[in-house]
């Protein structure tokens, strides 16, 4: 009964979806206003039968009614609900239908919107996300039902994978990258509008730049949290390994950076709209080319999911987004004539044009490391890894350059700038960068890209903090007003575009320059150890305590105790452990981490043998993690601060 | 239609450099990843066939005498690893059952346990219907030596013992019967 309805609910939003892409078409190409309200109402309903049918799994994953296929591939009554909810998206059909709810929830969100917004441009949109959205609906109907009918009705299920239930973050993790991945195509959507009408107007930049930057930040966030999950979870100690699908994650978000910056110069001079709109194209193509590497069972990934004939479906899907959009650009790119020009000299409209080259030099980069070892098995047969050196030695120069340029551009003047600007403006903050690559120095940073890391983050602070300060330092000095009011009229209420940016930068700043501190200043030591033996790493003294055995209504665990001290200051008893789920035979570990302002104490149990008391652990002290998700979260705040629409806006 | 300061534009129909540049970009791309469609990083092919069978000595769940590889030989034997928690085994139980019953003399069907609890598997075999016996694995020290990696997977056992193909995932009614003749089944 309840897969009945789920089939039905799925058919439903097919058959909207459909029906509204033709009108929205129609209506596009005619300008008829009757056929926009109709237009309307279709994606309105497309969103609610998306809606409903998640609303439905939900319910039968909760009730457990393992008459609905995936409940019964997903669900057990073993798991505590959390753990149940969260198994919508734990898997492949189910993870499908998640993408189907937030596609909808997208559509409607951003027709809703732009109800009485943008005329022109708005039907062609809707057509294309309906398009989309009808794709993602057939792949619920056909390949990828989940609500198949199971009979007779098994009396338990297996449970999802037990890595999901290991920690909450895997809760968080997989809706913030479905947020970012599949908000790609609202700003596909205004891009393919943009080239259709062949007009790409100022008025219409501000919404591509705002449902390009939502998605972002969610993007953003999720590939923080997806390395924050491997790092308190996996137990290597690290948060990035250069995954296949972790370089998925990261390619839409390099090219969606890129747009952000090269919207920003069609916005302020009228020039780069055919390039913003290809980077805003290659955003969403790269999401799909990432769903289809993660769903299609081409990649070998911690990711993966299984394989089916969900992988074929989406690779067409991916074939037809490309060449629709290669068909647009080459048939309308030149109608998005420029306004404008740019300075060809030294300034920052030029600097513009360094980060867009530097933004897709490296989203080459890690798209050709990444399939390059598709490309030597298909043609010779052997399987290979490019690995990690591959994407080091090219991430590194690209990041750290990055980073410079995120303190120079900024700095400059728009437009062209005079030799006595430019010294004026790029000499100041080398006192930062003296400063903090002296401080790395004076505690111990010998490796070159490490200081040359620290100098270029302290330039790009000092740039940051500084552009922050200006605005206030002006209104205070114009207007007479105490800091505190400055700071609300000069930074929310007018400038809230320019904090948020700018915030996002020093967010930016602190997670490269703690990503390069942490990856190369680390210690670690592996031990062997029986009850009452110590170890040392860093300036911490570890003693294996005891061994517990913990009984969970879903899993065993064996965990050691292990008291930490420094200085002969007790620290407290750390206790990373080895769950043991039912049906699974390889135990997963859970490090324990002790964080404090600069550095994490991390261990984590690579063996232990309860009847001997014999523990292998793995100890670790990572300088400057917890900065990494401490930056991300200002950079949200930044992006947040950036989109809320501000007076201009709301007057429109 | 031109009007003061802006430049006289006129479009060209088809900009052919930007078809060009996206085709060099795209086209290897589709074609790399088309080529590797078919292909699952995860099977491993097993090294196992066309090998003797590791042997066993494993108890029925319905008690009696311990059922041993060896005393099997003479006819072909089916290998059935499963559990009650897998949906795919689950699918492919009656067909199991219903093939196991038609053979009857002519092959010998052996389901293992994989990784379960024997109530659950009582209730399921009772609910479902059984026509072979299956057998307790304890440590799944049997699966280990077959090299199983998911449930359900199948070995198909010559008369001379021989491991003649395997199957990953449910089976379906042509697979079983192609694989049952590989193992010397007479038609």
């Amino acid at each position: 009964m309840t897969a009945a309805i789920g089939r039905n609910l799925v058919l439903l939003a097919l058959l909207v979806s459909t029906v509204g892409a033709v009108v929205a078409a129609a209506t596009a190409a005619r300008r008829s206003a009757a056929g926009w309200a109709w237009t309307r109402r279709l994606a309105y309903l497309f969103a609610l039968s998306m809606i409903a049918a998640n609303g439905l799994m939900v319910w039968a994953l909760l009730a457990r009614d393992f008459s609905v296929s995936y409940v019964a591939q997903v669900g057990s009554r073993a798991v505590p609900d959390w753990v149940a909810v969260v198994s919508l998206w734990s898997s492949l059909e189910g993870s499908i239908l998640f993408w189907g709810l937030v596609i909808g929830a997208y559509v409607g969100v951003a027709t809703w919107a732009n109800r009485d917004r943008h005329p022109e441009y708005m039907p062609w949109a809707v057509a294309v996300w309906l398009a989309c959205g009808a794709f993602f609906a057939f792949l619920l109907a056909g390949p990828a039902q989940p609500f198949q009918s199971v009979s007779p009705v098994p009396a338990d299920g297996a449970g999802p994978n037990p890595l999901l239930q290991n920690h909450l973050l895997m809760a968080i993790h997989p809706p913030f990258l479905y947020l970012g991945f599949v908000g790609m195509t609202i700003p596909f959507g205004l891009a393919s509008a943009a080239l259709l009408t062949g007009r790409l107007g100022h008025d219409f930049l501000r919404p591509l730049r705002t449902w390009l930057m939502l998605p972002w930040t969610f993007l953003t966030v999720a590939i923080v949290l997806g390395g924050w999950w491997a790092y308190e979870v996996l137990g290597w100690g690290g948060y990035w390994a250069w995954d296949p699908v972790e370089n998925a994650s990261l390619l839409p978000w390099l090219t969606a950076t890129a747009a952000l910056h090269s919207a920003l110069l069609s916005e302020r001079k009228g020039v780069l709209k055919g390039w913003t709109v290809t980077l805003v194209l290659a955003t969403f193509l790269l999401t799909i080319l990432g769903t289809f590497m993660t769903r299609s069972g081409v990649f070998n990934s911690v990711h993966s999911f299984t394989q089916s004939a969900i992988g074929p479906t989406i690779l067409v899907f991916l074939v037809l987004a490309l060449a629709w959009s290669i068909a647009l650009l080459a048939l309308r790119i030149d109608r998005l004539a420029a306004e404008g020009t740019i300075e060809p000299a030294l300034g920052r409209d030029s600097l513009f044009l360094v980060n867009n080259l530097l933004f897709v030099l490296f989203t080459f980069t890690v798209l050709l490391g990444t399939v390059f070892p598709l490309l030597v098995e298909a043609l010779r047969g052997v399987q290979m890894s490019v690995g990690r050196p591959y994407f080091d030695r090219m991430a590194v120069p690209l990041g750290v350059a990055l980073l410079l340029l995120m303190g120079v551009g900024p700095a400059l003047p728009w437009g062209r700038a005079t030799p006595a600007q430019v010294r004026q403006a790029l000499v100041p903050p080398l006192v930062g960068a003296a400063l903090l690559a002296a401080l790395g120095a004076a505690l111990g940073v010998r490796r070159p890209w490490t200081l040359v890391a620290l100098a270029f983050g302290g330039y790009t602070v000092q740039v940051t903090l500084r552009e922050l300060w200006l605005p206030l330092a002006r209104r205070r000095r114009a207007h007479g007003e105490s800091l505190g009011q400055a700071l609300v009229e000069a930074g929310f209420v007018r400038g809230r575009r320019r904090l948020g940016s700018y915030l996002v930068h020093a967010g930016a700043a602190v997670v490269i320059v703690a990503i390069a501190v942490s990856s190369t200043m680390g210690e670690s030591r592996e031990a062997q150890l029986r009850v009452g033996e110590k170890t040392e790493v860093g300036d911490y003294t570890l003693t294996f305590v005891a061994v517990d055995q913990v009984s969970e209504p879903h899993r065993e665990a064996v965990v050691a105790r292990v008291a930490v001290s420094r200085a002969g200051r007790e620290l407290g008893v750390l206790s990373p452990r080895m769950n043991q789920y039912e049906r699974q035979r390889e135990p997963i570990g859970t490090p324990a981490v002790r964080s404090s302002l600069f550095e994490d104490l991390y261990l984590s149990v690579m063996n232990i043998d309860p009847a001997s008391g014999q523990l292998d652990l793995l100890a670790m002290v990572n300088p400057m993690v917890g900065w990494i998700w401490a930056a991300t979260a200002l950079m949200a705040l930044g992006s947040l601060v950036a989109l809320v629409p501000s007076r201009a806006d709301t007057r429109l | 239609m031109s009007e003061a300061g802006v430049r006289e534009h006129k479009p060209r129909p088809l900009n052919q450099r930007v078809l060009l540049v996206g085709l060099a970009v795209v086209a290897p791309l589709v074609a790399v990843l088309t080529m590797n469609l078919g292909r699952n990083p995860h099977v491993i092919g097993s090294p196992l066939v066309g090998r003797a069978a590791p042997d066993f000595s494993l108890r029925p769940l319905d008690g009696g005498e311990p059922v041993t590889l060896a005393s099997l030989r003479g006819r072909p034997v089916v290998i059935n690893f499963w559990a009650t928690w897998c949906v795919p085994c689950f699918q492919e139980h009656a067909l199991l059952v219903s093939t196991a019953r038609s053979l009857a003399e002519r092959a010998r069907f052996i389901g293992v346990i994989y990784e379960d609890s024997e109530e659950q598997v009582r209730g399921f075999l009772a609910r479902q219907g059984s026509a072979y016996p299956s057998l307790v694995d304890p440590g799944s020290r049997t699966a280990i030596a077959f090299g199983i990696f998911g449930v359900p997977e199948t070995f198909f056992i010559d008369a001379e013992g021989r491991i003649a193909a395997k199957h990953v995932g449910p089976l379906d009614a042509q697979s079983l019967e192609a694989k049952l003749r590989q193992a010397g089944l007479a038609p």
